[in-house]
């Protein structure tokens, strides 16, 4: 270990390059709370558009229509209060701007703050920013919390976007679309644009509800004001769910069977997830899993998952000597290698033209300076430590590879 | 990257709402100012035939409003802050990678597995409250309680030695004795000098007279420069500080000593000084980049990403985490593999048993060594264990 530190340490450069690169892979860091801050923006904007359009055309009505001094009066008294009303919701919203932009300026200086030269502290923050995201994804919210609180990175992670998550999650998962409907009404276009099919799957849930609970004529009327407009886009999905009408929610059909399945609610909350992750600019899938995928295919050799290492005391610190992560590195490549890499089984040291490696009789390689140091110990005796023979040092063969 | 150029484009979306906004202040003040001042003059008629007077007041205000038009004075700025916005938007996509998981391969981890080897690293990393919190939120409140129990009375030796208290690392380290000297490690004997240290330190110098008898001496025969000069210290009893010692003083013996022990502890434990999470994670960081690169490049490729069995391109991690021996044929640049095992030459160098098959056309004839002009014969070579 000591010998790495050192020979990284002479390749400052490298370590520099190594450092951007790794920091170009957090993209999903600045952008979901820029989106989040952009979306508080646009939002307070409707809110003035909307509230300056109704007053103006207040006055314009008041100026057309046929009012009384005292109600012309007391109604441009209830436009003057319905501004400053709105002048206090805007103070409100600056505020809430003000803070979104700070999270995104605190994000951009934890970037800065990265030092080629010191890293440990900033990867750990990272690691824990990492599992903050999986458990947010996987809706295990209070461990999220605690852990960015009790690594004070709050500002760091993505809670608060998430609360947005969470409040359609839960209403699906108790059969509710209306925060969906709501979620999705809220980002119409950007919807839209993904050509995302959102909310025509959660009208056709609701469709199937009614049709479920027998109410037929109200299916009927909600299929024309909420399905029809689907129709030139996903008319194949939009005549099945109709024709539940006709083999109603017992049916063994498997075409229409599945469509009163539970599990339908599971894959509305897959889809609603899917379409949040697009919209804040996050991964589809957990940051953990596309870390660990690369780190486990890196370390992943053919070799030594075999009887040789693993089963013995090899090295403890290969996170791929533990059952767990081999499980999970199973179904994925192993690395590819240009050269020889070898590292003697004694000192863990890298063997190479100063410290080469020497072969036994026997056929295990080691260190020359594992073998000296062996030797010096007991009188020019060496004692292979895997097979236990014992052998003199004149019997060994420097190897070239 | 020039994290200097990102932080400008956001200085320049922030200024864009600032003036976005006090214009819109501005806007909402002017109009509420018109209607206020109509208002006014609607309440200051008082003459009967003022009937007449308040409607030509309304109409004048309707008029002045259409004149200040607040929504469309309200427009520029906000498409100003558009621009900016969406300007921020595409440098972010340019600098960063905009999708890291463009190399990653579509399988489903097993969750259970997942879990258990988050849970196993909050445990190992001393944070129990949040791995049971986790466990019970995953529902799996069983998953690693094995790990749980193991680093407990780690953590409660190393939170003593935080406070300056010896007492359950000596504990620990007296039974576990006969394992350490077998590792060949000295932990007992540094736990038993930091602790005279402190000792001295307190100023007693009989006490820790006698506690170097007791616990020291024992230590004599292999360790006897390092207990001559504990015995000097006490010397200086009471003055350390300014002794040719005070370097034992240092509090940094603290955390290397803290570190030891965690190392020694692990060890014993049968388990890896550093997370393996932390390490995997770590790994990834520096393996993801080329992948990334590699598939920019292949963008057609991704179909057979799902299913290669090795990776496409090289990944040169750090020196830490090169765990094991990797031996690769120069000859067929494969890597060695149990059916394909390393092979010693005759001459010293070595090429993998497949390509000393090939070359010998199935051991029937001898050949030249590529990087030698020794005349080689398969049956000769053996077989090699890095």
């Amino acid at each position: 270990m000591a010998a790495a530190t050192a020979n990284s340490a002479s390749r400052p450069s490298s370590k520099l390059a190594q450092l951007t690169e790794s920091l170009k892979l957090e993209h999903q860091f600045l952008r979901v709370p820029f989106e989040h801050y952009k979306k508080t923006i646009r939002a307070n904007h409707r809110v003035v558009e909307k509230e300056m359009s109704a007053v103006i055309s207040g006055v314009a009505d008041a100026a057309d229509g046929n009012l009384s001094r005292d109600d012309a009066v007391n109604h441009l008294s209830s436009l003057v209060s319905r501004l400053q009303g709105l002048k206090r919701k805007l103070e409100e919203g600056n505020r809430a701007e003000h803070l979104q932009a700070q999270k995104c300026r605190v994000r951009l200086d934890h970037l800065e703050s990265a030092d080629a030269e010191n890293m440990s502290e900033w990867n750990s923050t990272r690691l824990n920013r990492i599992l903050v995201d999986y458990m947010l994804r996987m809706s295990y919210y209070d461990t999220a919390v605690k852990l960015a609180e009790c690594s004070n990175i709050q500002d760091l992670v993505d809670i608060d976007v998430f609360q947005e998550a969470k409040l359609v999650i839960d209403a699906l998962q108790n059969k509710d679309v209306a925060p969906a409907l709501a979620w999705c009404a809220d980002n119409k276009s950007r919807l839209k644009k993904s050509k995302s099919k959102l909310e025509f799957q959660l009208r056709l849930q609701e469709f199937i509800e009614l049709v479920r609970a027998e109410n037929n004529l109200r299916a009927i009327t909600y299929a024309r004001k909420y399905l029809a407009p689907w129709g030139a886009t996903h008319m194949k999905e939009l005549q099945r769910v109709m024709a539940t009408l006709a083999f109603k929610r017992d049916t063994e059909c498997a075409t229409y069977k599945v469509l009163f399945e539970p599990k339908q609610w599971d894959y509305l909350v897959d889809l609603f997830k899917q379409e949040f992750f697009k919209l804040y600019g996050m991964t589809l899938e957990p940051l953990v899993n596309i870390y660990l995928q690369a780190g486990l295919s890196a370390l992943k050799t053919p070799y030594p998952y075999t009887i040789y290492c693993y089963e013995d005391d090899c090295t403890k610190e290969d996170p791929l000597s533990q059952e767990s992560f081999r499980t999970l590195a199973l179904p994925l490549p192993y690395s590819k290698q240009h050269h020889s890499k070898l590292v003697c089984y004694i000192t863990k040291e890298l063997m190479d033209t100063e410290n080469p490696p020497q072969v036994l009789p026997n056929g295990y390689v080691y260190s020359t300076k594992a073998l000296e140091e062996m030797a010096k110990k007991n009188n020019g005796k060496i004692t292979c430590p895997r097979t236990g023979q014992i052998f003199s040092t004149s019997n060994t063969i420097n190897i070239y590879d | 990257m020039e994290l200097n150029t990102i932080k400008d484009a956001f200085d320049r979306v922030t200024k864009k709402q600032k003036l976005s906004s006090s214009k819109t202040q501005e806007v909402i003040d002017q109009i509420r100012q018109e209607i206020e001042n109509a208002l006014d003059r609607m309440q200051s008629v008082n003459s009967p035939d003022s009937e007449l007077d308040y409607r030509s007041v309304l109409r004048e205000l309707n008029t002045s409003l259409r004149n200040i038009a607040p929504l469309s004075q309200m427009e520029g700025p906000q498409k100003e802050l558009n621009v900016a916005l969406s300007k921020y938007v595409k440098l972010l996509e340019r600098s960063f990678n905009p999708d890291i998981s463009k190399a990653y391969r579509n399988i489903v981890f097993d969750i259970r597995t997942l879990n258990q080897i988050i849970a196993s690293h909050f445990y190992r990393q001393g944070l129990f409250d949040i791995g049971d919190h986790f466990m019970s939120e995953a529902k799996e409140p069983e998953a690693a309680a094995n790990m749980k129990s193991l680093f407990l009375e780690m953590f409660h030796v190393l939170e003593a030695m935080k406070n300056q208290d010896l007492g359950p690392a000596l504990n620990w380290a007296a039974i576990a004795s006969d394992k350490l000297m077998q590792n060949g490690s000295d932990l007992l004997l540094k736990l038993h000098s930091m602790q005279f240290l402190k000792i001295l330190q307190n100023g007693s110098r009989d006490e820790a007279l006698h506690y170097a008898r007791t616990y020291l001496a024992p230590f004599a025969s292999s360790h006897m420069v390092d207990i001559q000069k504990l015995m000097a210290c006490l010397l200086w009893t009471g003055k350390l500080d300014r002794s040719p010692y005070h370097a034992l003083l240092s509090p940094t013996n603290w955390d290397k000593l803290a570190d030891e022990l965690k190392r020694e502890f692990c060890n014993l434990l049968g388990q890896s000084y550093n997370s393996p999470l932390s390490v995997t994670v770590a790994a990834g960081a520096q393996g993801l980049p080329p992948l990334l690169k590699f598939m920019n490049v292949m963008a057609g490729k991704k179909q057979e990403w799902q299913s290669m069995t090795q990776l496409p391109v090289p990944v040169e991690l750090d020196r830490e985490f090169q765990f094991h021996s990797v031996f690769v044929c120069p000859v067929s640049k494969e890597q060695a593999t149990e059916d394909n095992p390393p092979m010693l030459m005759s001459c010293g160098h070595v090429l993998c048993k497949q390509s000393i098959a090939k070359m010998s056309k199935n051991s029937t004839k001898v050949f030249k060594c590529p990087y030698c002009p020794f005349d080689i014969d398969a049956a000769q070579c053996k077989q090699l264990y890095f």
